[in-house]
């Protein structure tokens, strides 16, 4: 992949559709399974990714021309695992519930491939600049696949979007029976094979 | 630059500067966040001890009024008895305590297999709206099958009953500790008796389910035998002759 002809809106835009990372890579889907049951936790999610994406990917590709070829992948875990750390830390004085919710998933964004993936991939070959408008296109990219997931599964499994109802549930007096598939993991599968498969199905009509 | 990076010095060089800068940025966060931590810190032991005691926090009311206004916290010397009650008690940390072995002792018979046990703990005294002791609020820890479990144990004034329990921070199985913070589970504590005739600690948790009118048995859960035993054998440890029972002996002597 020659990224360096891509323009810079190339580079932002191209991770959110043609090459998003979940949906085309299926990087970081583990989280996306996890975390897409409700949109809040989403959203969360996607902020917490976009800042360590943002932040190693800037640092890393600004350290890239200091880093020992035989420890580079040890240095990227080095710096994302910080960042990780801090990401926690604050998610637990600012949002104590939330990071109950999400648990070790905040963690677990240390092992999140698209993050490792960019370090590697871009950040290490591309200037700072470029590195963080790269990194803002793939977590858009990861945020829309999550928060597009969990928009369907809490309204479908729930009957609410964030927190608040859309549909009225049969066990609150209303009409609509929730589907608690949608609530499980395994939903999430389905819905983002369902992606993959549409957005396939458009970009071969592009040509 | 004279930089070489991918000789061995070089590469240890960076590696060494890569982790001072990253521990500094961890540090210096954490740093930031202490303040806050402490104050929540605070604002959450004063709703579990609320929650232990009983008292009734729905309403318009801060818990932190209600906690002002009825509840004193104390600092308990535990082979003596003596209780204290200045100082910045709220901050006392007791975990530190424990483990510090100059104000910790290593227990003669260490049931709750906690190691050592802090000379002095922070127990606290809940009062109604005319100053009439309604219960202490008294800590427990002990290990159960992974890990500590840590608890308040509220007892009424007759130094006897049980008001309620709380168990705030466990590490047992997920899916199957779980019961702990269960109200279910916690609410079978209420009522029941901390001593026998005899003055002897004989709360348990029974497998198989306590007998109808059995006043110090509590239902096992199945399947968690060892976070039920370290259920009891906290409590056990804690309300017997190295915990609280010197303390309790004063208190029913009226002396504190």
């Amino acid at each position: 992949m020659s990224t360096h002809t891509l323009s810079t809106r190339d580079i932002l835009t191209n991770p959110v559709f043609t090459n998003n990372p979940v949906a085309m890579q299926v990087l970081g889907v583990c989280s996306a399974l996890a975390v897409s049951n409700s949109l809040q936790t989403a959203l969360v999610m996607t902020l917490a990714v976009t800042f360590v994406l943002v932040f190693s990917n800037l640092i890393i590709s600004s350290i890239r021309r200091l880093i020992p070829n035989s420890v580079r992948i040890i240095a990227q875990m080095t710096v994302i695992a910080s960042l990780v750390i801090i990401v926690d830390m604050v998610l637990q004085d600012v949002a104590y519930e939330l990071s109950r919710q999400l648990s070790v998933f905040v963690g677990l964004i240390i092992t999140n491939c698209i993050i490792m993936g960019r370090a590697e991939a871009f950040a290490m070959k591309n200037p700072p600049h470029l590195a963080v408008v790269d990194a803002f296109g793939n977590a858009i990219g990861y945020g829309v696949i999550l928060l597009g997931v969990a928009f369907v599964r809490e309204l479908l499994g729930s009957g609410t979007l964030f927190g608040h109802e859309v549909l009225q549930t049969v066990e609150n007096g209303g009409w609509y029976l929730a589907n608690e598939m949608f609530k499980l993991p395994p939903s999430a599968f389905f819905l983002i094979g369902l992606m993959i498969w549409s957005i396939n199905v458009i970009q071969r009509k592009r040509g | 630059m004279a930089f070489k990076k991918d000789t061995v010095v070089g590469t240890m060089v960076f590696t060494f500067i890569l982790c001072l800068l990253c521990s500094f940025m961890i540090t210096g966060t954490a740093e930031l966040l202490k303040e806050r931590k402490l104050a929540k810190k605070r604002d959450e032991l004063q709703r579990y001890v609320l929650m232990a005691a009983d008292i009734d926090m729905s309403g318009d009311r801060d818990f932190r009024e209600i906690f002002a206004k009825s509840v004193t916290p104390m600092l308990v010397e535990l082979d003596t008895g003596k209780v204290t009650t200045d100082g910045n008690l709220m901050d006392f940390d007791e975990r530190m305590a424990a483990i510090n072995p100059e104000t910790s002792i290593k227990p003669k018979k260490d049931t709750a297999r906690i190691k050592s046990r802090a000379n002095q703990v922070r127990a606290f005294k809940v009062v109604d709206d005319k100053g009439e002791l309604l219960s202490m609020v008294m800590p427990v820890y002990g290990k159960g099958l992974w890990s500590m479990i840590y608890g308040f144990v509220a007892v009424k004034s007759d130094l006897n009953t049980i008001e309620n329990v709380v168990f705030y921070e466990h590490g047992e199985t997920p899916g199957i500790g779980d019961f702990l913070n269960d109200p279910e589970w916690t609410d079978k504590f209420r009522g029941k008796q901390l001593f026998d005739d005899k003055g002897k600690v004989a709360i348990k948790v029974v497998k198989g389910g306590a007998k109808e009118g059995d006043v110090h048995g509590i239902d096992a859960i199945s399947g968690a035998t060892m976070t039920g035993r370290g259920v009891q054998r906290s409590i056990q440890f804690w309300f017997g002759n190295e915990g609280f029972e010197t303390f309790f002996n004063k208190l029913k002597a009226s002396e504190v």
